[in-house]
């Protein structure tokens, strides 16, 4: 889990899903997960992985992170499926889903701020969960850093070798047992300062503002569009599952032409 | 492999109801820990929160020997953070890794439930140990409370499958089927009165189960794997807290808060 690489793409970035509100973004974000998780249909699932796909495309986000960490959870929903004993098909339905939506979690990782992801859900949770969840952000590039460059020293003095994996639990252990002190001491640090900075119980983020109304409109209507082809898939299933490959078919051409017209652009500077 | 235990059940595959049940107790459970927690040294707290809550993400991102295997830290979690912020601790480590795509975001309510249930269990049980064995025995401690409280998040995550329901059928869940695929024109007949095909196509009787769980191979799997997780979590988590011990036995034995606050750097005079 990289996510120097999300934090990058999303304070750097200046696509046109990089500058849409912030709320426009995340209720985009939840009606794709209500279509997703509804959807039974593996084409349906695929057909929403391409538009996600076309959406990434058009905003040039970085590729390789964009697929390895959504792709990720589809290693561990194949081993459920396989658990599960589920059949050919059931089994792609659910490593379908998993990836599908961890897709749509990077697309918005990727083009938002982290405090402008968590702000609302600082608002409806209790002020300690809330803070905690900015502070365990924060505290996480420290200690990815900190255990970073610890491996490193540990790999130096061949502390690690996949050999020897004893040998090199042993080591990771001691190194995690150094990063568990760090980060308590870490905490106490951002006591301090939290202190002389008149900490009142609530950390506040201020929200972004829209560089477009009519964007994010569009975004969100286009979010809901997709749920309510969803959910039709899934009422009227029977007389729509024939023609499954229609909605892929189209998502494809569209991923297609996304990139087509990116990689012109590309060219024509 | 040891977090098989939760985190890994995809969207979509539980039921509604039972995703909405978990979002319930997820609910209850942060009301209960804000309300014990609230007031006194909240500046204390969070950062303890956000640290601890990192750390547990750090083992979990970090592969500890070439087979795949990531670790949870949650019991080490529990007995820094002690019962109550480990409810906050499990709550806020599941929502940031549902946001960069590792499990599922419908079912964060359930995993959190389950990693809870797990800092929570490792908590009680390590204290319950240590009060048994003394404080000169932590390894063993720390080792048998995270194969217990492992073993008890595991069955909760069976329990919870097993509750999933009983498999739908290709009729009643409208599973893709290559057998009705149609290509012919779906409007040749005028978009309106389109009445699309295949609906007959086949009996309900010809359904086969898709998309369902078999609970007792699910349960064979999970706990067949997830015993081998846990003894190797079991490990790591027994030597990380023997180190800890022998350098900062009061976080171990007494918990995070317990330690005492020092006066920020540059502020000594007020206090």
């Amino acid at each position: 889990m990289d996510i120097t690489i999300l934090d990058t793409s999303a304070t750097q970035g200046t696509s046109w899903l990089h500058r849409c509100a912030p709320a426009a973004k995340l209720a985009a974000f939840a009606l794709m997960v209500v279509a997703i998780a509804s959807s039974v249909n593996v084409l349906v699932v695929a057909s929403i992985a391409a538009c996600l796909l076309a959406v990434a495309t058009s905003c040039r986000l970085p590729a390789g992170p964009l697929l390895a960490l959504s792709a990720y959870p589809g290693v561990f929903a194949a081993l459920f499926a396989f658990a599960a004993g589920v059949d050919a098909l059931g089994a792609a339905l659910i490593v379908g889903r998993a990836v599908t939506a961890a897709l749509a979690a990077v697309v918005l990782m990727l083009t938002t701020p982290y405090p402008q992801v968590f702000a609302p859900i600082q608002r409806l949770v209790p002020p300690v969960v809330g803070d905690a969840i900015l502070m365990t952000y924060r505290s996480l590039f420290l200690l990815v850093d900190k255990f970073a460059s610890t491996m490193t020293a540990v790999r130096l003095r061949s502390g690690l070798n996949r050999r020897a994996p004893l040998r090199s639990a042993s080591a990771v252990s001691r190194t995690l047992g150094g990063v568990l002190l760090y980060s308590v001491d870490l905490s106490q640090r951002t006591h301090d300062i939290m202190y002389l900075r008149g900490y009142d119980g609530r950390l506040v983020v201020s929200a972004r503002s829209s560089d477009s109304i009519v964007r994010d409109v569009a975004l969100v209507t286009a979010a809901a569009v997709v749920m309510g082809g969803a959910w039709l898939w899934r009422t009227r299933w029977a007389e729509l599952n024939p023609y499954a490959w229609l909605p892929l078919a189209s998502a494809l051409i569209a991923v297609l032409l996304t990139l087509a017209t990116t990689l012109l652009r590309k060219a024509a500077r | 492999m040891s977090d098989l235990s939760h985190l890994h059940i995809p969207d979509g595959v539980l039921p509604l109801w039972l995703i909405g049940a978990g979002w319930l107790v997820a609910i209850v459970m942060l009301a209960v820990a804000d309300r014990r927690v609230r007031g006194t040294e909240m500046a204390r707290r969070v950062p303890l929160v956000g640290a601890v809550s990192a750390l547990m993400l750090v083992g979990m991102s970090t592969e500890v020997v070439p087979i795949a295997y990531h670790i949870n830290l949650t019991v080490i979690g529990g007995i820094l953070l002690g019962p109550w912020l480990s409810m906050v601790a499990a709550f806020v480590t599941v929502i940031i890794l549902a946001l960069a795509g590792h499990g599922g975001v419908t079912v964060a309510g359930l995993n959190a439930t389950v990693i809870a249930t797990e800092m929570v269990a490792g908590w009680a049980l390590f204290s319950a140990l240590t009060a048994v064995l003394g404080t000169s025995r932590p390894r063993i401690s720390a080792g048998v409370a995270t194969v217990l409280a492992l073993a008890l998040s595991t069955t909760m995550l069976v329990g919870i499958v097993a509750l999933g329901g009983a498999p739908a059928t290709h009729r009643e869940s409208g599973a893709f089927d290559p057998a009705t695929l149609s290509f012919s024109n779906p409007f040749s007949e005028g978009v309106v009165t389109n009445t699309l095909v295949a609906a007959e196509a086949h009996d309900e009787e010809d359904a086969e189960p898709v998309g369902g769980i078999a609970v007792r191979r699910f349960a064979i799997t999970v706990y067949t794997l997830g015993a081998a997780g846990w003894l190797l979590e079991a490990l790591i988590t027994a030597a990380i807290v023997g180190f800890v011990a022998r350098v900062r036995p009061g976080l171990i034995f007494e918990g995070a808060l317990a330690q005492p606050a020092r006066a920020p750097i540059g502020d000594e005079g007020l206090h």
